[in-house]
């Protein structure tokens, strides 16, 4: 045997592998594919707690085939892998603006929306024509790339991107609270935003924005404001980022004021009207309406069932990372931002997560010997 | 994609995604989040899976380009092996009762140096390497999942094989 042959047998036997993932590994697996189906369906809300940035997302990475500048609604869901909702978005009823507007150093770009009538026979798809979905690109005005959603810098500049309704506070009813959601991919340097959230097609009488900012995720009275009196909201000149209002083209025969209201009258119910009040007489930040729904969801906490199965010991990335996953959670965290020195025995959140079937909540607890277990409650 | 479908394409695939997931990651639980991503990956890009009518293949090919995108840095140690000792080992197993080569597996410790030389090779040399030798793949699948000529996977194997050699064979001069 010479050399060569020698060498291709050695490698062979040395570069083979026997290793075969764990029956555990691939349960995780079916169930974040279960978990990602679902939260297609429903609302994408996660919550994180002590953390003020939210993310209502999955996002996605651009992969190596991604090559091609996308410019229209349909080729953005497309692209997305969301092949039902890129045909609606080819539909007649799909409304396609590809409005451009320059602001704080970026380019946004209003690519089209889709709701109602457009949506009608996908529910198989789990795609509700009771959403609306839109479709948002944001480059830098410099031509400098936007960061990949696998680099680091990824996120360090989040973006709100939300209908607003003319006559309507807008830190009361944006995508946060209308059970909205978004994916995200980054293709060329172009940021491309796919959003849903309830219905806006009933509102198409009062008049409908949707509102681009930067600087962060939630709305900000910073970026946009509103006057009480008219109920307009525009964008704040003096705002150092992007602050963008688009005026959505929404056919007024479609609106729907009885259920308008009805939706409304619903919506604002929670938090309680108490603090609904004290929201009207001086407007909470996005914060607040955090801080809200947080304290809402630790109040269930005592009443919780523990998601059975769902205790167990961390595992370590080698990094100082505990790694959890269990029931679609996959969570990677530095195990000092979790407990205070010396805090042993007591279960402490670690975020939320809910759709429509209800809320659950993830917890951490560390013991004398500092072994780390993490468990999911079921809050409804 | 049904539950049914993946829970198919797992079983019929897993092995094999997970063995060069473990080579391509710096560790278990980097290699076990490539894995599941690759194949969450693969579903949501279903039409072209099914088009690929090689499901291997295409999911070797998501690996790679999600490793690609990965954010995590992997540090790999370099340590090599003389050719020396390569040459001994086949005397070791000449003397280990008469057994051949083919029949006696490598010593760990000669695995382990064989693994940090190919881990020590950039990207363009080590995926072909590892898709050939762990995965098990032709040079026609190869160039189909990297979407690179045959040419270039044969030449990219070969200047694997050859840095391989002088790497193991390094620890003489």
């Amino acid at each position: 045997m010479n050399d060569s042959e020698k060498l291709d047998r050695l490698l062979k036997q040395a570069l083979a592998s026997e290793e075969e993932p764990e029956e555990k590994l691939n349960e995780e697996l079916i169930n974040r594919y279960k978990e990602r189906n679902r939260m297609k369906r429903g609302t994408r809300k996660r919550l994180s707690a002590g953390v003020l940035v939210a993310v209502l997302a999955v996002a996605l990475s651009a992969t190596a085939y991604a090559a091609t500048q996308l410019f229209s609604s349909k080729q953005v869901a497309e692209h997305l892998g969301e092949k039902a909702l890129a045909g609606a978005f080819g539909s007649s009823d799909a409304i396609e603006i590809n409005k451009t507007v320059t602001s704080g150093g970026y380019e946004v770009t209003l690519h089209g929306i889709v709701s109602g009538a457009g949506l009608r026979g996908l529910d198989a798809s789990g795609i509700s024509s009771d959403r609306t979905y839109a479709v948002v690109s944001v480059a830098r005005q410099d031509g400098s790339p936007m960061p990949k959603t696998s680099d680091p810098e990824y996120g360090k500049d989040p973006f709100f991107v939300s209908p607003l309704i003319k006559g309507l506070k807008p830190w009361q009813v944006n995508i946060f609270t209308m059970k909205g959601g978004y994916a995200e991919t980054v293709v060329d340097g172009i940021a491309y935003r796919l959003i849903e959230c309830d219905g806006v097609e009933m509102f198409a009488d009062r008049g409908v924005y949707l509102a681009v900012s930067s600087g962060g995720s939630f709305f900000s009275k910073d970026a946009f404001v509103y006057d009480e009196q008219t109920g307009e909201i525009a964008p704040n000149g003096d705002y150092a980022g992007a602050a963008v209002l688009f005026d959505l083209p929404l056919d007024k025969v479609k609106a729907d004021p009885a259920k308008a209201d009805a939706y409304l009258r619903e919506l604002l119910k929670e938090p309680s009207d108490e603090k609904t009040s004290e929201a009207s007489a001086s407007p909470g930040s996005p914060e607040d309406e955090l801080v809200n729904e947080m304290e809402r969801l630790n109040s269930k906490i005592p009443d919780a069932k523990v998601l059975e199965g769902s205790v167990l010991e961390v595992g370590y990335d080698g990094k100082g990372n505990i790694v959890y996953d269990y029931d679609g959670w996959h969570v990677v965290r530095l195990a000092e931002t979790l407990f205070t020195e010396g805090q042993t025995g007591e279960w402490v959140v670690a975020g939320f997560s809910g759709d429509d079937s209800g809320y659950k909540a993830l917890q951490f607890s560390k013991d004398e010997q500092g072994v780390v277990k993490g468990r999911i409650l079921l809050l409804d | 994609m049904e539950i049914e479908e993946l829970s198919d394409l797992v079983k019929r695939h897993g092995k094999a995604i997970y063995s060069f997931c473990r080579v391509l990651a710096a560790n278990r639980a980097d290699a076990d989040d490539l894995y599941q991503e690759t194949f969450l990956k693969a579903v949501e890009k279903r039409e072209q899976l099914d088009a690929s009518r090689n499901p291997k293949g295409f999911l070797l090919s998501i690996a790679v380009g999600l490793r690609r995108n990965h954010r995590r840095k992997f540090a790999w140690r370099q340590r090599i092996a003389p050719m020396d000792e390569l040459a001994a080992a086949d005397d070791r197993f000449d003397l280990a009762g008469g057994a051949t080569p083919e029949e006696t597996a490598i010593s760990r410790e000669l695995r382990d140096r064989i693994r940090d030389a190919a881990d020590g090779l950039g990207d363009k040399l080590k995926i072909p390497l590892y898709l050939f030798y762990t995965a098990d793949m032709s040079v026609d699948e190869i160039a189909s999942a990297l979407q690179i000529p045959v040419g270039t996977v044969k030449s990219r194997l070969h200047q694997a094989r050859r840095t391989m050699k002088e790497k193991l064979e390094a620890e003489l001069l």
